[in-house]
């Protein structure tokens, strides 16, 4: 079974979305571009990253994410040693953007990212940063993934995470919840599944 | 999906053996699926005692555990799970007990409507979403991306 989403629907969605991030102060946005009327919601955030972090996090499931990020590094850096590495915590500013496909008939997430000092994160840092969880699955294919493409509406370069299995998932939790008649935002319920892959939270209010 | 009979609310079951199965059973009389279940992997390393120390406030929630779509149905359903478990910590539980592959993905929702994100607590979802002193969350085997 099917659950496609109409870009109408799409937008309002986006409208509830938005409604609530404003009461709660969450930072999202909806944009609308210049020359072709589309929108589309952003939000910009930044993230203390210790570049440290064990791979598998599945040891540590019982700490919270913060404690480990400012927890001493057992190695710590060396600049000699360590091309472009100055510190070993990192402000990260991160940039989201869902954008409705039309040809997938599904919402996408892009997102950039880049060091205080303007300095874009490469793919491969990018994916180094995908949460442990998701690791795993990523290293099978990380082309598959997380790759970059450009902003179909600003035409810069923005990472983006791939939409071709979006329909698939969606359609399983979907038509589990409208089963018991269960009202469902789509892109709350979408968001909350795929952006923590790339660090992106929503805070519980939303569910 | 065919719901198997759910064992009442009185007896809540231990984690299973995987995750440091240290402590001793609650409401051991039930044989149930988490004694009986094969699960020959060993339990994460460095992960927390879970002993409940005897007298203390319930540092355990209750837990009911469903399947959507054509995600395997775990035999044993309902768990007691430390409040400090995380979404991340549950998911690896249910993988290995349903032996799914590190890589294959499973995503974790409650009120079918919201994926809490991997380090959010059981016992934060508890307090929000819990009723009838349990949690439903709902368990989805499924590829997201690729």
């Amino acid at each position: 079974e099917d659950c496609f989403l109409e870009e109408k629907r799409f937008k309002q969605y986006c409208e509830e979305f938005i409604k609530h991030s404003q009461q709660i102060g969450d930072g999202w946005e909806w944009r609308t571009s210049k020359d072709l009327g589309d929108g589309y919601l952003s939000k910009t955030h930044f993230q203390v990253r210790n570049r440290n972090i064990p791979r598998d996090l599945k040891e540590k499931n019982n700490d919270n994410i913060e404690r480990t990020l400012f927890t001493d590094v057992e190695e710590p850096l060396d600049d000699s040693q360590t091309a472009g590495v100055c510190a070993t915590e990192e402000v990260i500013r991160y940039e989201y953007h869902v954008l409705y496909s039309n040809s997938y008939q599904v919402p996408v997430l892009y997102f950039r990212a880049c060091f205080l000092d303007g300095r874009p994160l490469t793919l491969e840092e990018i994916w180094k940063s995908v949460h442990a969880c998701y690791q795993a699955r990523l290293l099978e294919g990380p082309w598959d993934t997380i790759t970059q493409q450009e902003h179909p509406l600003l035409g810069q370069p923005f990472f983006v995470l791939h939409p071709c299995r979006t329909n698939e998932f969606m359609s399983s939790v979907l038509s589990s919840s409208r089963k018991h008649s269960r009202y469902t935002n789509y892109i709350i319920l979408w968001l909350s599944t795929v952006g923590p892959v790339v660090g992106l939270n929503l805070p519980l209010s939303y569910a | 999906m065919a719901e198997a009979e759910e064992k009442p609310l009185a007896s809540p079951q231990s984690e299973g053996r995987g995750e440091g199965g240290e402590e001793a059973p609650e409401g051991a009389a039930e044989g149930g699926g988490a004694a009986g279940a094969v699960d020959p992997a060993p339990p994460p390393a460095g992960s927390p005692g879970t002993e409940e120390p005897a007298g203390d406030a319930k540092k355990k929630i209750d837990v009911l555990l469903k399947a959507v779509g054509d995600t395997p149905i775990m035999k044993t359903k309902k768990w007691a799970v430390e409040r400090t478990r995380t979404i991340q910590g549950l998911v690896d539980f249910i993988k290995k007990f349903l032996k799914l592959m590190a890589s294959e993905q499973l995503f974790i929702y409650v009120n079918q409507s919201f994926a809490p994100s991997p380090d959010q607590e059981v016992g934060t979802l508890y307090e929000c979403f819990g009723s009838d002193g349990k949690l439903v969350l709902h368990y989805c085997k499924t590829q997201a991306w690729g």
